[in-house]
């Protein structure tokens, strides 16, 4: 279905085939449209040929099943936050989808935008799916294509659809720390979600990603390294992370200047542990 | 083709761009200034909107993703002469001010009391973040929402 208006135009593709050909003909994919419809405040023009995802199925699945989350690139922040409630492994991702931007945005905007809108620094999904060693799994001209997330966000692999997002589930617990300027609304300056293997009494196979600091979303793989085999403490924790906050060349932006988002981390590390510790 | 949607219950249908957002389609195509255009960023809440019954910033939701969706706007809440029961709290306590945010709260606080009608101070409150007002201090505000608990038909 194609709707012309003599302006812009936007295509509503009912199979993931459509939507792969619609792109591979310059339609802009839009789910939430909360990044696009903001285009003219970043002088940025509208793209003419949108595309929406209402009507791929795909797109909607929410499983929470005992070896794997599936979540569709659809699901709004308000969706996830509700479904993600109890699971320890999944509480960070449950933590950045309730409590960013505000209630009325987390209903809004999908975890597929929050992944797909290149130029977004502040988003809260993509630290949280870094540290669930997320998987991204996209429509491309040659079928589904199952990728890394940390490789998705470098560009590697062929340009495709957002479908959905797996997450192996594991007996670890995970948390969220995000400091915005104000309580809520505007967007977070520093973010910090970590992922642990807690059950030995040492921390194993820790994963730790850091937002908003720099353009991209990354772990911190040299805090990994130093905290694995030590005890849970948060102040232990914090302390380690101010050695290492050299790691990042942090962004200066209107919210905040780099070296302020960098002497942030830690206290959102060491929040982020003593939410471990519950 | 034209979008085809429900406008405080009455059909429509828009041959416009489909960028359009909501918020400029009500305003400037139907006359329902209720919804005001302050930040345009999804930020202050002055726009909100139902959509399929989801209380949403209209600035950011462009018309062409809304066929077929019932859109309520503060206009469309109660039959006309009449006020739903968030507004005549607002009035009964003597709420409001300026007025340019007020629109967009009743929406989000008639969306959240149909999901929780016994809600705790807080609760309110982080119902509120995403509306900003500049002339109160909230408070009344939320006093407003408890006194409906308290008379029983929140």
């Amino acid at each position: 279905m194609m709707a012309e208006t003599g302006y812009g135009e936007i295509t509503t593709p009912q199979t993931l085939a459509d939507a792969v050909a619609a792109m591979a003909g310059g339609a802009v994919p839009i789910a939430g449209a909360t990044w696009l419809l903001r285009a003219p405040l970043r002088h940025e023009v509208l793209p003419e040929r949108l595309m929406s995802l209402r009507g791929l199925a795909d797109l909607q699945v929410l499983t929470i099943g005992p070896r794997q989350a599936l979540l569709g690139a659809m699901l709004t922040h308000d969706a996830l936050a509700g479904a993600l409630v109890g699971h320890p492994d999944l509480a960070g991702l449950a933590t950045a989808a309730g409590a960013s931007a505000n209630p009325g945005i987390r209903r809004t905007a999908t975890l597929g935008g929050n992944i797909g809108t290149r130029g977004f620094a502040a988003s809260d999904l993509v630290p949280a799916l870094l540290a669930a060693d997320a998987t991204v799994i996209l429509a491309t001209g040659q079928g589904l294509q199952s990728l890394p997330l940390a490789q998705h966000l470098a560009g590697r692999g062929d340009a495709g659809l957002i479908v959905r997002v797996e997450v192996a589930r594991s007996p670890r617990r995970a948390a969220h720390a995000r400091l915005p300027m104000r309580k809520a609304g505007d967007y977070p300056c520093a973010i910090v979600s970590v992922s642990a293997d807690l059950s030995s009494g040492r921390i194993k196979d820790i994963r730790i990603a850091v937002g908003a600091v720099e353009a991209t979303a990354r772990r911190w793989t040299s805090l990994e390294e130093r905290l694995t085999g030590t005890t849970l403490d948060p102040a232990l924790a914090e302390a380690a992370a101010r050695q290492l906050t050299g790691d990042f060349s942090a962004r200066d932006a209107v919210d905040a200047p780099g070296w302020y988002r960098l002497s942030v981390l830690p206290v959102l590390l060491r929040r982020a542990f003593t939410q471990l510790e519950v | 083709m034209p979008i085809e949607l429900t406008l405080n219950g009455e059909a429509i249908t828009l041959d416009i761009d489909p960028r359009t957002p909501l918020l400029d389609v009500l305003r400037d195509r139907h006359g329902l200034t209720g919804a005001k255009a302050v930040c345009r960023e999804g930020f202050c809440g002055a726009c909100t909107v139902h959509i399929d019954g989801q209380a949403v910033p209209s600035c950011l939701r462009p018309i062409g993703l809304l066929q077929g969706c019932s859109i309520v706007t503060v206009e469309g809440l109660a039959p006309p002469g009449t006020l739903n029961r968030v507004q005549q709290a607002f009035i009964d306590h003597d709420v409001v001010q300026c007025g340019m945010c007020f629109p967009g709260m009743v929406m989000t606080l008639t969306d959240f009391l149909d999901r929780e009608p016994t809600p705790t101070r807080d609760q309110i409150k982080a119902a509120l973040v995403g509306n900003i007002c500049r002339c109160t201090g909230y408070e009344r505000i939320i006093d407003a929402v408890l006194s409906l608990q308290a008379e029983g038909v929140a």
